[in-house]
């Protein structure tokens, strides 16, 4: 797994930023709030507070008087009162004590009465305003206040003026009517203190808020941070960790069991458990099932060998016999398959040759292509034409052919002497015929239904003639409908094609060039059916010649005129002749002293040739010997070191090109072949 | 098979003529070693032998070994074909052969 760059932080340092930044939120609201209320009480309490002194105040005064303080009269009284105020002024801590007569025409100018400034309250530098100097009303709040009360609407009005601004310190007024004896009011008494008591108050009382709030975000925080970890992370991790370990190991362990108290947590480590259990139970059905397919696989090869071999597949089939050369292949698309070739001598003179082809693939095939094999061999062995015998196989097959499967059969027997081949078909596909390496085509007959569909039916017999050198090309549907990439098919006229390049090989030469023609035209793609092919030269009718001579060294000249009589007959170089005669005698003298020790006999000569090569066979009932796992003299050794033995059959090897040996019915039969 | 034998003092000329097959190879042997007494030079003249088996193989190595203790052996006018039949048994390396 690729790690991720830039790992994510864990949910215990997030979750602690999302406690700290709502409560932050929270405590600013609470700052607010608070502020806003503590200086609405606060207002309202100074408020109230100043209006009863400002009462206080209006006590020291003699409502009735003022007009005449104004005109100047009663200045002792005046002059007392001012006093009083003074310290009336200087006990309440107020900044300024002010008495003002209204003008009730419009109540926006006023006419000074008493003004007392104390300038140490609030560090000021006022001056007092003269007695009866006229002035504007400050604002119209003031203006309204001073009718208000004129009109004994309200008791007292409090009027707040902050300056936010330009730094000056804020204050408020309180005014409270001053009545006469009559209870008419005849002036104003205002007192004017400063709010800085306010300010501070307000100041300490959002400092505590900000620091309780700060230190309440941080604890919760904290808390929430240790919770977290210690509640979800810790079980996360656990449950990671064992799914880490889980997929590294692929093993079994305890279960987690109960790791969490919450359902979520809880529910994930359970998954994990089962997910484990699953796993594991599934591995080792899995492994079973592993085993199972091994098992069929190893019986597979078994029966594929067991279906190669109920076909003859040792090449040269016939290495004794001049008149003829076969040679076929079977190639299944599975392990085992449905097609199949068999040929045999039926006797001396007759060659029985069959190609088949079971509907299906695969095993089934495979078994009905057993027993189809079995029962044609069998029957031809019997006799009959190969239309009685396909006849024979189809009733035997339909008999008890549950599985309704059925099988395209060629059947033909050549007979070596005339060329003939007698041939019947069932269904399959018509052989390609090469005359004398002119070149391969069909060969078209009727055909008869395939074996196996309803029984009772009848087959026709026909003939080939061959000539020597001619061949005959068998083949199953597997290669004229071999599919390349291109879903594209060979087709027969491709199959000719590629037949028309190796006409003049010899039959094995031609099927391994189908085979890699094939492969070619296939370019990689999978082969789809079964691929069987047969092929079969006719060399010409058998020339044996047969020589009963009595094993006797004695008669070397006589073997040697045997050849040399045999020879003449054909175009024969002397130095092929000669080594012929060469590997003869000691074959024959081989014999002559070794194969009869106390008894006499005969050894048998039989001689034969082809277009192609000689061939001789040495028979005898002597004591098996098989010359060719004698081991060969050392023919490098020093002079005094060599053997004088053993150079005979040195000479045969050496001077012959195939060299066979058998030991049949208590005989030994030695086949050399040199080719022309 | 025919077979002339010529004598110079202890230097033996064989000449053989014709086949040397195993029958008479036989006579071969008996010719040759009735007549290698005190031979210290042994020639086979195979001018006119069209054919040796290896019976006479046989015959000329015996006498290379009895020579090898008393003098020399060498084939002379050796045709290519009894000369393939030498090659193909490895006796070229073995014998003068000039």
């Amino acid at each position: 797994m690729r790690m991720l760059t830039k790992r994510p932080p864990g949910i215990a340092f997030r979750a602690t930023f999302a406690v700290i930044l709502p409560l932050g939120l929270f405590g600013l609201l609470i700052c607010v709030i608070g502020s806003l209320f503590f200086t609405d009480t606060y207002k309202k309490h100074y408020s109230e507070t100043t209006y009863h002194m400002a009462y206080a105040a209006t006590t020291l005064l003699y409502g009735d008087h003022i007009d005449d303080y104004l005109k100047g009269e009663r200045k002792e009284e005046y002059e007392q009162c001012r006093e009083d105020l003074y310290d009336n002024c200087q006990k309440i801590n107020a900044a300024i004590i002010y008495v003002i007569k209204v003008d009730v025409s419009d109540y926006e100018s006023f006419v000074s009465v008493f003004d007392i400034i104390d300038n140490e309250v609030s560090n000021t530098d006022y001056t007092e305003w003269e007695l009866g100097s006229r002035r504007k009303a400050h604002t119209k709040e003031y203006s309204e206040n001073y009718r208000l009360l004129y009109e004994k609407k309200i008791d007292y009005a409090t009027i707040y003026r902050e300056h936010k601004t330009d730094g000056t310190i804020s204050y408020f007024t309180t005014m409270v009517p001053v009545e006469n004896e009559a209870g008419d009011v005849t002036a104003i008494l205002c007192v004017q203190r400063p709010m800085r008591e306010l300010i501070q108050m307000r100041k300490h009382f959002l400092i505590n808020i900000f620091v309780f709030t700060f230190i309440i975000s941080v604890l919760t925080a904290m808390f929430a941070a240790f919770y977290i970890k210690h509640r979800l992370t810790a079980p996360i991790k656990k449950v990671a960790d064992e799914a880490v370990r889980f997929a590294e190991e692929n093993t079994k362990r305890e279960p987690l069991g109960r790791i969490s108290n919450y359902l979520e947590l809880q529910n994930l480590a359970e998954s994990i458990d089962k997910m484990e259990s699953d796993m594991t139970d599934y591995m080792g059905k899995l492994m079973v099932a592993t085993a199972e397919r091994e098992r069929i696989n190893t019986e597979l090869s078994v029966a594929a060998k067991i279906q190669g071999n109920a076909v003859p597949n040792v090449f040269p089939a016939f290495p004794d016999r001049a008149d003829v050369d076969i040679y076929a292949s079977m190639t299944p698309a599975k392990e085992i398959g449905g097609d199949f070739y068999n040929f045999f001598f039926i006797d001396e003179d007759h060659l029985a040759m069959i190609i088949g082809d079971v509907s299906g693939k695969g095993i089934p095939a495979a078994l009905f292509m057993m027993v189809t094999n079995i029962l044609i061999s069998d029957r031809v062995k019997m006799g009959g034409s190969p239309a009685e015998i396909l006849a024979w196989v189809n009733n035997s097959i339909c008999d008890n052919n549950q599985a309704h499967m059925f099988v395209t059969l060629w059947l033909g027997v050549l007979e070596l002497s005339t060329g003939i081949v007698t041939a019947a078909n069932a269904g399959h596909l018509d052989p390609a015929i090469c005359r004398q390496n002119r070149g391969f085509e069909l060969y078209k007959t009727k055909h008869g239904l395939v074996v196996g569909a309803i029984g009772g039916i009848t087959y026709t017999d026909y003939e080939i003639r061959l000539f020597p050198g001619d061949k005959l090309f068998l083949y199953t549907d597997g290669l004229p409908e071999a599919t390349n990439c291109n879903e594209r098919e060979l087709t027969l006229d491709g199959m000719l094609e590629v037949l028309h390049t190796c006409g003049k090989e010899s039959p094995k030469g031609i099927v391994s060039a189908v085979h890699a023609g094939v492969e070619r035209f296939m370019d990689g793609n999978y082969q789809f059916d079964d691929l069987t092919m047969l092929c079969v030269e006719y060399r010409g009718a058998k020339l044996w010649q047969t020589f009963t001579i009595k094993a006797d060294i004695e008669q070397v000249p006589c073997v040697t005129e045997i050849l040399d009589k045999f020879v003449t007959g054909y175009n024969c170089p002397i130095k092929l002749r000669q080594q012929l005669e060469l590997a003869l005698e000691e074959a024959f003298v081989n014999i002559a002293r070794y194969a009869y020790p106390d008894t006499e006999g005969d050894v048998q000569i039989s001689l034969s040739a082809t277009a192609r090569e000689m061939i001789i066979i040495l028979e005898d009932g002597g004591i098996p010997f098989n010359p060719l796992e004698r081991e060969a003299p050392d023919i490098t050794a020093p002079g005094e070191k060599r053997k004088v033995g053993g150079l005979g059959i040195l000479m045969i090897k050496k001077n012959v090109d195939t060299l066979d040996y058998r030991y049949e019915n208590n005989r030994n039969i030695l086949t050399i072949k040199k080719r022309m | 098979m025919q077979i002339k034998k010529t004598k110079e003092n202890q230097k033996l000329t064989i000449s053989i003529s014709g086949r040397v097959d195993t029958p008479s190879a036989m006579e071969f042997e008996e010719s040759v070693f009735e007549t290698l007494d005190g031979v210290t030079e042994l020639v086979f003249d195979m001018k006119d032998m069209s054919y040796l088996s290896s019976a006479g193989l046989r015959v000329i190595l015996i006498a290379y070994k009895q020579m090898k203790k008393q003098g020399k052996m060498k084939l002379v006018n050796v045709s290519d074909d009894i000369r393939d039949i030498l090659d193909m048994t490895g006796f070229t390396d073995l014998y003068t052969i000039g």
